[in-house]
This record gives structure tokens, sequence and C-alpha cells, in this order.
């Protein structure tokens, strides 16, 4: 369970007597356990800030974020040990085998040889990637990095799942496989989150929409929620709607 | 702190095949640069030390114009080892255009001036700018000297006159330097490579995996994960000194093996192992400085590139004292030894020409070295902190 607070996140302008970017201005939601909760907008709309501000890699200038109850604010550590985060950069490490990689990021979460070993295989068979798991990740498609970058995020058997545009640059089968791995996850009773720019997508995988636009939460709820605010029967048009643009609409 | 060091060694040991496993890097870094700078350097110093034997030792032939006013002096010449060399054309354009490196030049007075008991004049044409003139010039000059003497020694005792007379200085030297401070003279050089090298001799590893991993976006991915800022870095500058260490160990020993082999110069430095010892001991503040330093610089770097372009900068700093003592030479004293650089270059010297480290020295060097490491490390680590270090793009 993820639950954001009034978040707000500024970068210094550059050059001189500019204001302030403001990335993310009072961004708040609730991601609860057992459901998928999308994060929806146009591509700068600050909802890769966001994430990063949940997994911890940013700090809020104000606002909170509780993950499972508490504040990652006091103790980012155990944060991180309750989230499986695939971040926006996803890059793997060359020289190393996919199983290496896993290991790597498994020993990094303190896990023991045998317990990296049982979470290897079972999240190779969830994400169909035996057949290159003990290649070197160089030369990989970016179906293949995808999947070692999810399994190394998932090795330490989190209970909160977040995921940044994970399906960005994958092929329709992959895509496909990749939605149902995430039902899985939610099938587990796990918290996912994951944020996309394409609204079809977010509207086929989530029990929840956040949409964000220009900093801010638009508007939340289900997707028939989202239908009834806006008056649309169409999700389409709700959401052209809702951010004010056609931006985005365009898988 | 347990958490710590298990990530710490998690970081070096991932670290470490991800170098051993890039082959050409590797090559680079533990054989071919170790290998090389030691015979090129020992390749150098033979060289030079057989041109040198043979431009002493050999008969000289110079060219001389005038031959015919002072045959005398012409005879003593060619006892002495220098010979008269035919020569055609213009001697000066041959001087300048580098056909001949030196000629004697005796004017049409001087058997004139030599009867009348007169200063006469012979001239030495030569290039000072260019180094290969220098010997065959000191050989004339002294073989002139010799020769000035002894006649004016004759012509002082033909008057009746002790010659002592005429001589009232007797200058002489007398050499105290060690054998082993003989062999550090020709080692000049031989502290700014290891400086440099240990300084950057992590340099790759680290730019590599601080701005490289920003780079190839697996740096977010790594800070997400629990484990400590302060272990990531720690992690990755043991790696790196762990490749320092080797490399400098491996050019330390081919200076042992070339030294065995060429045999002017092998007796000219200390290679035993105790030294080789104390050397490492050394460099080690060096290495944990320099790959302390790249660290902050790297992490500070927007890209690989902008990191890699303070190399070159950094590649001058290890030459400044090596050049203020060439320039001035001063004696040694107790505060060198806190000032990095010159305090490596000191005390490698000392090493070098077999002297004695005395024991406060060594409490000042090491004190100062792993101070100044620490005080890097620290900065580093804060580095690490910064948001804007973990976002690629």
């Amino acid at each position: 369970m993820i639950v954001a607070e009034h978040l707000r996140k500024t970068f210094p302008a550059k050059g001189k007597d500019k204001a302030p970017v403001v990335a993310v201005d009072d961004v708040g939601f609730e991601a609860r356990d057992g459901e998928i909760t999308g994060l929806l907008g146009p591509n700068g709309a600050g909802k890769t800030t966001t994430l990063r501000m949940l997994y911890t890699l940013m700090r809020p200038e104000s606002g909170r974020v509780l993950v499972d109850g508490t504040d990652v604010a006091a103790d980012a550590e155990a944060a991180r040990r309750a989230l499986g985060v695939l971040p926006d950069a996803r890059g793997v490490y060359k020289r190393l085998t996919a199983r290496e990689n896993i290991r790597y990021f498994g020993e990094l979460h303190g896990l023991d040889a045998a317990t990296i070993e049982a979470r290897t295989r079972a999240l190779s068979t969830a994400l169909q990637m035996d057949d290159f798991l003990d290649r070197q990740t160089e030369g990989f498609s970016q179906g293949q990095r995808t999947k070692t970058a999810i399994a190394r995020a998932l090795v330490h058997d989190p209970r909160n799942v977040i995921l940044d545009e994970p399906t960005n640059g994958l092929d329709v089968m992959t895509t496909r496989g990749l939605r149902d791995f995430l039902r899985h996850l939610r099938g587990e009773g796990r918290c996912v989150i994951f944020s996309s720019h394409i609204m079809q997508e977010v509207a086929a995988l989530c029990d929840r929409i956040v949409v964000i636009a220009h900093g801010r939460v638009v508007a939340q709820g289900t997707a028939d929620e989202l239908r009834a605010q806006t008056g649309e029967p169409n999700l389409e048009d709700a959401f052209v709607r809702l951010i004010g643009t056609e931006e985005g609409l365009h898988a | 702190m347990k958490a710590t060091f298990s990530s710490m060694k998690t970081i070096v040991q991932k670290e470490l095949r991800e170098f051993i496993r890039d082959r050409r890097t590797l090559m680079l870094a533990l054989v071919l640069g170790p290998l090389l700078t030691p015979a090129i350097m020992l390749g150098i110093l033979t060289l030079a030390e057989s041109r040198a034997k043979s431009q002493i030792e050999k008969p000289l032939d110079v060219p001389m114009v005038g031959v015919e006013h002072a045959p005398n002096l012409v005879a003593f010449l060619a006892a002495q080892g220098i010979h008269r060399k035919a020569f055609s054309g213009d001697l000066d354009t041959a001087i300048r255009t580098q056909v001949e490196d030196v000629y004697v030049r005796i004017p049409g007075d001087f058997a004139k001036d030599w009867h009348e008991g007169q200063p006469a004049m012979v001239e030495i044409v030569h290039d000072s700018t260019r180094q290969d003139s220098d010997i065959p010039v000191k050989r004339i000059e002294a073989a002139l000297q010799q020769y000035g003497q002894q006649v004016g020694a004759l012509r002082l005792l033909a008057r009746g006159l002790n010659p002592g007379v005429a001589a009232p200085l007797a200058v002489t030297h007398k050499d105290l330097s060690t054998p082993e401070a003989r062999r550090g003279m020709v080692m000049a050089f031989l502290p700014y490579l290891l400086i440099l090298s240990a300084f950057l001799g992590g340099a790759y590893l680290i730019i590599d995996t601080t701005a490289g991993e920003r780079e190839r976006q697996s740096l977010e991915p790594l800070l997400a994960t629990p484990a400590r800022r302060g272990a990531v870095v720690s992690g990755k500058i043991a790696a790196a000194c762990i490749v320092g260490v080797t490399s400098l160990l491996l050019t330390l020993l081919a200076f042992k093996t070339g030294a065995q082999f060429s045999p002017g110069i092998g007796r000219q430095m200390d290679v035993s192992m105790p030294a080789i010892g104390k050397m490492l001991l050394i460099l080690l503040p060096m290495l944990f400085i320099g790959t302390s330093l790249l660290t902050f610089i790297a992490a500070g770097a927007k890209s690989v590139k902008e990191a890699q372009s303070y190399m070159s900068v950094l590649m001058l700093l290890p030459m400044i004292p090596t050049i203020a003592l060439m320039v001035s030479p001063v004696k040694n004293q107790l505060w060198m030894f806190a000032v990095p650089f010159l305090a490596q270059n000191q005390m490698l010297l000392k090493v070098v020409r077999g002297e004695e480290i005395a024991m406060p020295m060594w409490g000042v060097y090491l004190l100062a070295g792993f101070g100044l490491a620490l005080v890097l490390w620290f900065a580093a680590t804060r580095r690490y902190h910064q948001e804007r270090l973990a976002i690629s793009a």
C-alpha cells in the first residue's frame, strides 16, 4: 500500500531571474494492495518525478509518502526494501548475464544465495526468460532488457511494485505478456503502480486511474468514475477532456 | 555496519567481474601499461648511456680550417683522438643544416701571434642549442686547454720560472655521492611515472562505473536498492584501488625484471623486494587520493566525456613538484612530506637512492596522505547523496 500526500517538487530554472520549474504540485493518491494503479498523463506531466519521490530517489519539498503505513522520509532504506522499482532508466550491465544482473541486486538486498536462486527461477518462468537467462546482456533486445530489469527489481519479493512506463518500446506480444505478469502480481495481493502515457494501456489494465497533467492530479478513480465525472461515454474522450489536449492518445 | 560491508563486497566483486570480462581494457591496464612504460624507460636510458659512452671514447673526426697555420696543435689533437676530417664547402652552413656538429677554425694570424707570444685564437664553431654537439665540444675544449697549459708551462720554464707561479689555484673535485645516489640521478623521472600511474591507475574503472553507469542508465536502479550510498561509493573506490595496486605491482616487477636484463641501468636503481614493498606503501595513499578525487569529479560530471576531459589536467598535477624541484632544488624538510605529489616524489627518490626514511617522515607522510584521501572520500560520498546524480537524462 502506497499513499502519496500533497507532493510538490520544483527544479531550479536554467539561467538568471527565471522562476523555478514546478514539476509536481500537490499530487496525492492512494494505491491499494491487490490493485493496479495507473498514473496516466502526457509526456512531461510529472509522472516520472512523482514516481521518483515514491521510491525515495528524490525528496519532496512538501508532502509525504507512506509505504505500508510508514513515512519514507523517516526510513528510506526500509521503504526501498518494501518496494520493487523499475525506473525510467533501466540499463542492465552488459558484461554480466541476465542471471548475474538479478543476483547482483539480490545480494544488494541482503538475500542469501539459495533465496536468490529460487526467486530467479520463479521470475524467469513468470517472465518467460529461460532461454536467455544465462546469456550476457550485450545485444539483448529491448524486451529482453526490460524483462531482466523487472526481474532484478522484484528479486526481493516486494509487497509494492512501481514500474515507470514498463511497456515503452516493447512489441505487441511482449506487451501482452507483461500485462499478464502485472495481473499475476495483482493476484498475489501486491500493490502495483505503473505509469503510462498510453490511454488504452491504462484502460486495459488498471483498477484505478490517476490522471496527471502539468504536475497536478486532474482526476482519479475507476474508469467508470472518470467517465461519469466527465460525462463522456468513451474513456478516450474523457481523457482528452481531463488533460485539455489530445496529447498522448496515440499509442 | 555488517550490511554496509556486505554491500561493499558485492559491489567490489561485481565491478571486478565486469572489468575482467572486458578483455581489451584488462590487457591495456594490466599488461600493456605495466610492461610498456618500464620497457620504454629502460630502452631510452640504455640508448642514452651507450651513446654517451661512444661519444666519449670513440675517435672524433672534426673538420678543421686553417690547419697549415698550426701543425703542432693539429698533431696534438690527433694524439688525443681528435682527427681532422676532410670537408669541402661552407662549414657554417653545414653546422646550420646539422650536417656537422662542430668544427675548429684556426685563423691566419695564429702563427704570427704564436711566435710573438700573444694569445693565439682558436675557434670552436657549433650550435649550442643542439644536444648532439655537447660532448664533442667539451672534448675539443678540454684538449685545447690541455695543450695551452702544456705550452704555457714550457714557456715559463724556458724563461727560468716555476710554472706553478701561473697556477695559484689547484681546483679538484671530490665526489661524495654514494653509488646508490648516483643510481638515483638516472632515475629522476621514475617518481613521476610511478606517481602518475598510482594517481590515475584506477581512472578507467572509476569513470566507467560512475559517469559511465549513469550514461548507461544503470545508476538509478542501483541507487533505488537499499544499499547505502556510502557502501556503493566505497565499493567502487575499493574495486578501482585493487586494479590500481595490481597494475602498480606489475609495473614495479617489470622494472625489476627489466633491470636484470639491462646491465648498465640495472645497477643504477634499487629494485630489491624491500624497496618495491616500500614504494608500494608510499604509493598507496596516492592511489586512494586519485580514485576518491576521480569519483568526486565523475559524480559531478554530466557525461563520461566531461569526466575524461579532466584527465589531461590531472596528469599535469604530479609533474609540478618534479619540475619545481628541477628548477630550484630545495633541501628535504618535514613539511614537504605532507604536501601531496611533492611528498611522494621525495619519498620515492629516497627509496630509489637507497636512503633511510626516518620514522617521523613516515608518520607525517602516511597521516597526511590517508587524511587527504579520507577527506576526498567523504566529499565523493556527499556527491553520491545528491539527487541529480542518479538522473541520467
